[in-house]
């Protein structure tokens, strides 16, 4: 794509003898759109405060531009941050925030070289203005930050750290606190500004519908580890491991055994599939989206079973379909009654074969995915809410 | 039904606030009373906020109280609110362990915490002088003071400490309730910690430091046990004068100032409610003017003169510092100790003109309390005025230092009858200062006939009328001098027979209760027909009550005799010298026999007064009045003056009042 501007090198961070990063390696080129991907306590948050320099790592190096920067504290570097909730100044208006960079920054004086001068104040108004323009705040100078709905604090947050025009700007689940609807336009939004303003994001998330969406690379984490690096349609189409497949959409795992290069066998069938490169009948992941499944007559299907369950969700329904105990997910357009039996059969594009990793067996079948959605729900509003 | 009970619990709430306002609202009152009493209203006047502004102890202790007050306030602020922080970025369970240390101080018995620091200091100090005399021995590039005191350093050590916890707890929650992220995100616009802390953390918490810092103010200037037991001999604050000139009676002077007191705390009080509730409210709707001053500070200009203001306030508050260090250091000073309202103010004022010499006028309770604080180290006092029996007792000790005489030519203004008395038989250490008798004060109404004998204290006919003495000498003494013995009698059956007396009359109900300064409103209120007191005390009662009548009674009586002493190691001595001088002088032994009542040891004193008085009030001062002040010869060589008892006989006196039981 372009040049490599920061590099994380075997970074290892632990808080209370609990090991948050373990050995990270990571590069970020110029003017990407990075998102590092995971869930909470992954370690995601914690490389973006060592990144900004919030936090200094036990172990490894962060490097600048080929320079390390471990020891470089954050008001030097050249890195600015949107943070959860946005942690606004609330005693400044919306002007004196965005200013708030400016004002702190020297600069050589064009009289005098040796002596550093302040940024004229007219120079701070013209960059202010044109920022919150940007945002499109224009006309909320004087306001009080507190007087502001989400999405407006959110883009007084932005325009706060872009004004200083910095070389990466790091984001900390920024969206985390906005109610769907406004998420979705501000996913949009940040794609644009990141093109308009051409500089590197590094942006953490936990929702990887987010991910996908704004990309260009995303770094799927979990456990201080890196899972897999790639573009969104890699990470969607071939995860690495049950994680990543798990944690990316919806996913079928089911066992498997390698018969030969593109044959693979699940419950004592034998079905095509494009990936090779394993032993002959080593045990491995099978991976099946919801999406990838064909339902059709019970005689023409490679394989059959009983629909247990089905829920209306507008584009499709999802139906769960028990094969011989092992409920699976299937989205399709067409309705199938409860208690129907039914055939389904999957392209060989569909089947994704995976090695086995540590992660195997741990996401078990959709037996209980009603709960699962309960729990999504329950979990929602905690996680991005603002809670105090 | 429903509407009575409510009018019953508004009822009820209007008693419970009466009971808490009512002494207090009546205190104000009568500090605009006319009169000098507490209990009948003459009319409406300021006389006593005029004679509190002239009054130079008041004034300085006022001066005293702010200075301290605003000084620990100021400390206490910067280095509470960064230790805050400190508690702030701790985990959370060190925070919470750390906040239960915090709070302790606030729980602890202020007189635990006062005693404890007395002894600390007095500690350090021994400790200190023992580091400096070695210091000072092995080299002599610089010298080190040796002898540190208690004084205004240590009253303002004490006062940071005890006011640090509150600071500490009303930053702490603004700390909590501010978003973690704000120091991260100014470091990352640009500031280092410390731009940081002043550009987001101060204005953050600064509703917290504010009220911490009014709430450690208010503490400071409410402060009494603390200051008490560390303030030393050289300041005192306003609480303490308060105390000291409670002493002998409340009058309309210490209404005024306890008024004044309480208003001003009343009004930071609510200035910190205030801003809590607005707070509450949200900061938004500042009132207009405050919003104008902001709109007018927020201007460049503006934000010159905050600087200017705060320049200039910051310059202002160091001169102030400086100027008291350096005026405490410059100026000659002599710490004297006495009775409370056993001087007339005057004096000192005079003395001081005179002389150049500030003086730092403090008060004892009691001769025994006196004797404790010397023996604590906590007094550090030059000259005191202990009576005769505690003179004999520190001379025996050897805490006294012998007099300069040469430097105190009034001394020959002595009476030479008042001159070698026992407790200094050779003259050398004591300058006599005043004298007085014990009798009995009885309302004559209150009585069938006049009262003439110590057995009135013990008899069941005057049951619920009679006032004793709240202290086991002058209460034996009425018992040993109605039984004939001598006051200072060590033979344990006349002791024993004596405290008998007293117990069955206590046990009778003959005692009303046992009394010391409590004795004023008593008598002068009616509420007691008899009691034992000082001569001079019952003059003060006759202009109050009319029915007041005194005797020394046909048995013989108690006289006493308080003198000036000077402390061994006293750090003015030559002030001191000068000060008794002074107070040796005519002049002074006159207004101060004038302004007590008690008699003066000074011949010409004694002798000019009649005519004093009949010149300062128009009047001609009665004989009878007179004697009472001063006994004639004849009624002295009829009572005895108190002696230093032996050990055993001190503790048997100890004994025998824990036996009685009051």
């Amino acid at each position: 794509m372009s040049k490599e501007l920061i590099r994380l090198r075997d970074l290892c961070m632990a808080y209370d003898d609990e090991l948050v990063l373990d050995h990270l390696n990571l590069y970020i080129n110029d003017k990407e759109f990075l998102t590092l991907l995971g869930p909470s306590g992954c370690g995601k948050s914690t490389t973006l405060r060592i990144i900004g320099g919030f936090t200094a790592p036990l172990s490894g190096d962060v490097l600048f531009d080929g320079v390390r920067i471990n020891d470089v504290p954050p008001y030097k570097r050249q890195i600015n941050t949107v943070f959860q909730k946005y942690a606004l100044f609330p005693h400044l208006n919306v002007f004196e925030n965005v200013a708030f960079g400016l004002r702190m920054q020297r600069r050589p004086d064009p009289a005098d070289p040796k002596r550093k001068t302040k940024l004229p104040e007219e120079e701070i108004r013209e960059r202010v203005l044109e920022m919150l323009e940007a945002v499109s705040l224009k006309g909320f100078e004087n306001r009080r930050t507190d007087a502001l709905s989400g999405g407006q604090q959110q883009r007084v947050a932005i325009a706060r750290a872009l004004v200083n025009r910095p070389k990466v700007l790091l984001l900390d689940e920024p969206l985390g606190a906005l109610d769907l609807k406004l998420r979705k336009d501000m996913q949009i939004e940040l794609k644009r500004i990141q093109q308009q303003v051409g500089i590197t994001f590094i942006y953490v998330t936990h929702d990887q519908e987010e991910a996908l969406t704004m990309s260009d690379t995303i770094v799927v984490m979990d456990k201080g580890s890196i899972q897999q690096i790639g573009t969104p349609e890699d990470i969607y189409n071939e995860p690495k491991n049950a994680f990543v497949a798990d944690f990316i959409g919806e996913s079928n795992i089911i066992d498997g055994v390698m018969v030969r290069d593109k044959l693979v066998q699940m419950y004592g069938r034998q079905f095509p599939c494009l990936d090779g490169g394993f032993a002959e009948n080593e045990p491995v992941d099978v991976v099946i989206r919801p999406e990838d499944i064909d339902i059709v007559p019970v005689e023409q299907g490679q394989l059959t079973g009983t629909v247990t369950n089905v829920t209306f969700k507008g584009m499709q329904y999802d139906i769960i379909v028990d094969f011989r105990g092992f409920k699976w997910l299937i989205q399709t357009t067409d309705h199938s009654p409860v208690g129907a039996r039914i055939g389904i059969k999957i392209d060989p594009d569909g089947i994704h074969v995976m090695k086995k990793s540590r992660y195997s067996g741990l996401y078990g079948d959709y037996s209980s995915f009603s709960d699962e959605y309960d729990e999504l729900d329950a979990a929602e509003p905690e996680e991005g809410g603002n809670e105090t | 039904m429903k509407r009575r009970r409510r009018a019953g619990s508004r009822v009820l709430t209007a008693l419970v606030f009466l009971f808490l306002y009512a002494p207090i609202l009546l205190l104000i009152v009568f500090s605009f009373n006319k009169g000098n009493s507490n209990i009948v209203w003459t009319g409406f006047s300021l006389d006593w906020y005029k004679s509190l502004f002239q009054n130079r102890l008041i004034m300085r202790s006022v001066y005293t109280t702010l200075l301290v007050s605003l000084l620990a306030t100021a400390i206490a602020t910067v280095a509470g609110t960064f230790a805050a922080i400190g508690f702030y970025s701790l985990r959370r369970r060190s925070r919470a362990a750390l906040s239960t240390v915090n709070s302790i101080p606030m729980m602890n018995a202020d007189i635990v915490t006062g005693v404890a620091m007395c002894l600390f200091f007095v500690a350090f100090f021994s400790f200190w002088s023992g580091f400096a005399g070695w210091f000072n021995g092995v080299q002599s590039v610089v010298v080190l003071p040796e002898r540190l005191t208690l004084g205004f350093g240590t009253l303002l050590i004490a006062h940071v400490t005890f006011n640090i916890p509150y600071v500490i707890l009303s930053v702490g929650p603004k700390l909590r309730q501010m978003d973690r992220n704000l120091v991260d995100a100014a470091q990352d616009l640009g500031c280092t910690w410390m731009q940081a802390f002043w550009k987001v953390i101060l204005p953050e918490i600064k509703p917290g430091i504010a009220s911490g810092a009014l709430t450690a103010f208010t503490m400071s200037v409410d402060d009494f046990i603390i200051s008490y037991f560390t303030a030393g001999s050289s300041s005192s604050t306003l609480a303490m004068t308060i105390y000291g000139m409670t002493k002998k009676r409340v009058t309309p002077e210490i209404n005024a100032v306890s008024t004044l007191l309480f208003v001003t705390v009343l009004a930071l009080l609510v200035i910190v409610n205030l801003r809590e509730a607005r707070a509450e409210r949200g900061g938004e709707e500042r009132r207009p003017v405050s919003r104008k001053l902001t709109r007018l500070l927020d201007t460049p200009r503006g934000r010159m003169l905050r600087r200017g203001a705060a320049v200039a306030l910051a310059a202002s508050f160091l001169a102030a510092v400086v100027l008291l260090t350096g005026a405490t250091n410059a100026q000659p000073v002599v710490n004297v100790c006495s009775w409370g309202e056993y001087i007339d103010e005057d004096l000192i004022t005079r003395f001081e003109e005179e002389t150049g010499i500030i003086v730092n006028y403090q008060t004892a309770e009691s001769n025994e309390a006196l004797y404790s604080l010397l023996k604590s180290g906590a007094g550090d006092y030059d000259v005191v005025v202990p009576s005769d029996y505690m003179i004999s007792q520190l001379i025996e000790e050897d805490m006294l230092a012998e007099l300069d005489y040469s430097q105190i030519p009034n001394y020959a203004l002595i009476s030479d009858r008042f001159k070698g008395l026992t407790y200094d038989p050779q003259e050398r250490y004591t300058v006599p200062y005043a004298w007085g008798t014990v009798g009995i004060i009885y309302n004559e109404t209150m009585v069938e006939e006049p009262i003439t004998s110590w057995s009135a204290l013990f008899d069941d006919q005057y049951a619920g009328n009679v006032l004793m003495f709240r202290n086991s000498r002058d209460a034996m003494a009425t018992a040993l001098s109605y039984l004939g013995y001598s006051l200072n009698t060590t033979v344990e059956a006349e002791l024993r027979e004596a405290f008998q007396l007293l117990k069955d009359a206590k046990n009778r109900g003959v005692y009303q209760s046992f009394v010391m300064d409590e004795i004023f409103q008593k008598l002068e209120g009616g509420n007691a027909a008899i009691g034992a007191y000082y001569a001079g005390d019952y003059l003060t009662m006759l202009d109050n009550n009319e029915d007041l009548r005194f005797v020394i009674p046909e048995e013989g009586s108690n006289w006493f005799m308080d003198a000036m002493c000077v402390l061994k190691n006293a750090a003015h001595y030559d002030e001191a010298m000068a000060w008794i001088n002074f107070i040796a002088s005519t002049e002074a032994n006159l207004a101060n026999m004038d302004y007590l009542w008690y008699a003066s040891p000074n011949q010409e004193a004694l002798e000019q007064y009649p005519a004093y008085y009949e010149e300062l009030y128009g009047e001609e001062l009665g004989q009878e009045v007179y004697d009472i002040i001063a006994a004639p010869q004849e009624v002295l060589d009829r009572c005895e003056a108190y002696l230093v008892l032996p050990m055993e006989t001190r503790k048997l006196y100890n004994d025998l009042w824990t036996e009685l039981g009051i």
